[in-house]
């Protein structure tokens, strides 16, 4: 088979055992690789209802058909096992150095279940794997635990994905820290690791893929992705690079969407100190970064001496991590963010629950829910940056209030009862990412939607299209016109847009390729992605096969989610978002219940899932080849009943 | 005037190994970083860097050849005689930077070529200035220019904060 290494690795910590077996090329062709492979594995295999953080469920660690060819944005993997967080389909996706190496030790995946006697690492090179003791990396920082085991190892060329104390302490949002700045970072895949006493996996081989028609792939690759022409939409090629996603920040506040004071406001008046031109003119940046083969470098390290000592090492700014840590927390201490964001990675817990379960934290203690005494006096008024480094410090460690703000904002709210579930920002037990919805209908929806809980990142639609249509996906003037390309429009022709990139964006996380060089706008065009994957198997592949397999994809891990309990009533955004925003370009702006679910409404007729339960029908899973899931429902008792066609 | 050849700049290198592969692309159509005749090495977190043939002056793997495979051209490119060459390593031991290296396939040394004057990995690299085409004395007066820059900028503000 080509494009793949066409081998999977499966261990059980709990005896030992490693066994190779064959990914078939049936399977392959079905499910493509990373979130679709995994998908796959996951749902045959785990039975429903099983503890996230028991010998039973599995790790799967799913590289794509394309990982690893040269070029930008094309390094990815996904980790995937059923999420402690939240209780269903657990996934991080990661870039970097790591995937590209896995498959190049032998393996499109590896599945790892059970549970290791006492701390051990993984040490996979050319086809071998060892288990080996990690007693003494136990309790070390992520950084030290990758240098340790490469000077161990004797290979400054393997990559280490490892978990920190996070991860150890069963920090419900601990994150994988895999190679030097990527992280598998949401749905506490780090807590599975550490629940098996799993502290690292190192990868290293010298194993090339066999590609059906390399000299093509190679005068494609010339020709169309790696040319500068080839990146040319608003974000490249300056933007990013010169920014990063920080620039997002400053996106936001302009447009009165900035997640400020727990998503109560929608503007920071600090916000100066925290935009990507202060960063970028700061002397707090000493370098960029990059992904392999990648032209954009977001990427950046940070260093800084007042008020807080940063180590670059781990002093990794973007977006998401720098607004969970400072707007959304009223912070406006830059350097405070950074610091924050350091102890997440240091730790390895994800920056972006932790600050918005630290908000949720500030919030309660406003209003008196949480009290002095409960965080041994630490004060957790709105914007004190030192409590924000403290709780950071507390939430890995799970000391004092920490313990309890290491389970995931649901799980406080649960706790303190009184209301605050109103303002506990999640979806599914998933905290929400620093988007403000309420100025973005079509991305609230897919947020509110989304398999893995509150997650920005599986349908972008609003802003996405105000410049540039994507007509080879079926996205052009005629289903999108111009009088609905508003972000404030919720009717069937946005709905229809969050399917298609959903299903879009589903097929990205299995390819597995990032999705700031792939957005239909201004990334890659859809048909050269088709062609690559085409090229590189042999296959007769179009993008019509691209979207119906992101579609199969939706739906498997749609499946995995009903068996878990998830039905219409989960598919929803937190209360907050139904007041309206009190400032700004979108002041008085809500997104009302009723209007959220009419588009929902209309979403599962799109999808052709049950509109009363939002399970997929026989008849959906069946035209995408998926009847033994709609059996495997059936017998549990979820399957939709087709009695009102008749 | 010294000869010009590839250059990089270990602080505007990410560290993509795109010159790896536009490398191995062009000169034998294939993928594999191992066919390049330009190599990465990156050291997280500070620094990464390509390494293409120098020119040296008196260069070392010439002298250690046994089989006088290696030659110096005309433009200073270090040439391989594939036929004669027996790809024992002995000028890959030699050279200091690791920048001649055993072709995976036919197995004998091979070294940047320069593409004749135009070389591609400097052509498509990504990063402003990380990859030059550049001769020594090129180098050295941009790096004086930008020491006198700063110097400027150094009197210029001060001269500011004293009026």
């Amino acid at each position: 088979m080509f494009g793949y290494m066409g081998k999977i690795l499966r261990i059980d910590l709990t005896n030992r055992k490693i066994i190779e077996e064959p990914l078939e090329e049936s399977v392959a062709r079905k499910f493509i690789g990373g979130r679709g492979l995994g998908a796959h594995i996951l749902f045959n295999e785990l039975k429903p209802g099983i503890d996230p953080l028991g010998p039973e469920n599995k790790l799967v660690i799913a590289t794509g058909v394309i990982t690893g060819i040269p070029f930008p944005g094309n390094s990815g993997l996904n980790v995937m096992a059923k999420s402690p967080l939240t209780g269903i389909w657990g996934e991080a996706t990661s870039k970097g150095f790591f995937g590209p190496e896995l498959k190049a030790a032998g393996y499109d995946a590896i599945i790892i279940k059970g549970k290791a006697e006492k701390p051990v690492y993984l040490w996979i090179h050319d086809g071998e794997v060892e288990i080996r003791d990690a007693s003494h990396l136990w309790g070390k920082p992520t950084r030290e635990v990758q240098k340790i085991i490469k000077a161990e190892l004797k290979d400054d060329r393997a990559q280490v994905g490892c978990i920190g104390i996070g991860g150890e302490n069963l920090v419900k949002f601990a994150n994988i820290m895999l190679g030097f700045n990527h992280f598998a970072g949401r749905t506490g895949m780090g807590a599975v690791m550490g629940s098996k006493n799993l502290k690292a996996i190192a990868v290293r081989g010298t194993g090339k893929v066999r590609y059906a028609n390399e000299e093509k792939l190679v005068d494609l690759l010339l020709q169309k992705l790696i040319s500068k022409e080839a990146l040319n939409g608003p974000y490249f090629p300056d933007g990013l690079f010169k920014y990063g996603s920080l620039a997002d920040l400053d996106y936001w506040q302009e447009t009165g969407r900035l997640p400020t004071k727990n998503f109560r406001k929608s503007l920071f008046s600090g916000y100066a100190n925290l935009t990507a031109e202060t960063l970028t003119d700061s002397s707090y940046i000493i370098r960029h970064n990059t992904c392999p083969h990648c032209t954009v470098g977001c990427n950046r390290v940070t260093k800084a001496n007042t008020p807080y000592q940063l180590n670059p090492e781990y002093a990794l700014p973007e977006y998401e991590s720098t607004a969970a840590l400072s707007t959304l927390c009223m912070n406006d201490n830059l350097v405070a963010a950074l610091k924050a964001i350091e102890l997440c990675n240091k730790y390895g817990i994800d920056t972006m629950s932790t600050g918005v379960t630290i908000a949720f934290a500030m919030e309660c203690y406003e209003k008196g829910l949480i009290m002095k005494k409960d965080t041994e006096g630490l004060d957790l008024t709105w914007g004190n940056h030192e409590a924000i480094v403290q709780l950071v410090e507390q939430i890995a460690k799970r000391q004092g209030i920490g313990n309890l703000l290491a389970e995931g904002s649901r799980k406080v709210a649960e706790k303190l009862g009184g209301g605050t579930e109103d303002f506990a920002m999640h979806v599914k037990g998933m905290e929400f990412p620093l988007h403000d919805v309420r100025g973005m209908k079509g991305h609230g929806l897919g947020i509110a939607t989304s398999n893995r809980g509150a997650c920005h990142l599986q349908v972008e639609t609003d802003d996405m299209f105000e410049g540039q249509l994507a007509p080879d996906i079926g996205i052009d003037e005629k289903t999108f016109p111009k009088e609905h390309r508003d972000r404030l429009y919720a009717g069937p022709e946005k709905v229809k847009i969050v399917k298609i990139i959903g299903d879009l964006f589903a097929m990205f996380d299995s390819l597995v390729i990032c999705k700031w060089t792939t957005y239909p706008c201004g990334g890659y065009k859809t048909q050269t992605l088709a062609d690559v994957v085409a090229v590189a198997t042999g296959w007769n592949f179009t993008i019509d096969e691209l979207m119906k397999t992101g579609e199969r994809i939706i739906n498997l891990c749609r499946a995995f989610n009903v068996r878990e309990g998830i039905t219409r009533k989960d598919d929803k955004l937190p209360k907050r978002f139904s007041e309206p925003l009190p400032e700004g370009p979108y002041k008085g702006e809500a997104f009302s219940e009723d209007v959220f679910e009419g588009m929902l409404t209309q979403l599962y007729k799109l999808r052709g899932w049950d509109e009363k339960t939002g399970v997929p029908t026989r008849k959906k899973l069946e035209e995408l080849e998926l009847r033994y899931v709609a059996d495997d429902l059936e017998t549990l008792g979820k399957l939709p009943s087709e009695k009102r066609k008749k | 005037m010294s000869d010009k050849f590839v250059i990089c700049n270990s602080d505007k290198c990410l560290g993509c190994g795109i010159c790896e592969f536009v490398c191995s692309a062009t000169k034998e159509r294939k993928l594999d970083p191992e066919f390049s005749r330009i190599r990465q090495v990156n050291f997280e977190p500070v620094g990464s860097m390509a390494i293409a043939c120098l020119l040296c002056e008196e260069p070392a793997c010439v002298a250690v050849c046994l089989r006088d495979a290696l030659f110096k051209d005309e433009k200073g490119v270090i040439r391989i005689d594939e036929y004669k060459c027996n790809g024992c390593g002995w000028c890959i031991r030699a050279c200091p930077f690791g920048a001649i290296t055993l072709h995976p396939t036919k197995k004998v040394a091979m070294t940047c070529d320069l593409c004749d004057g135009d070389p591609e990995c400097v052509k498509h690299c990504p990063f402003e200035d990380a990859l030059e085409y550049a001769t020594l004395e090129e180098i050295a007066h941009k790096l004086r220019k930008e020491a006198v820059d700063n110097i400027l900028r150094v009197i210029k503000s001060g001269a500011k904060g004293s009026s």
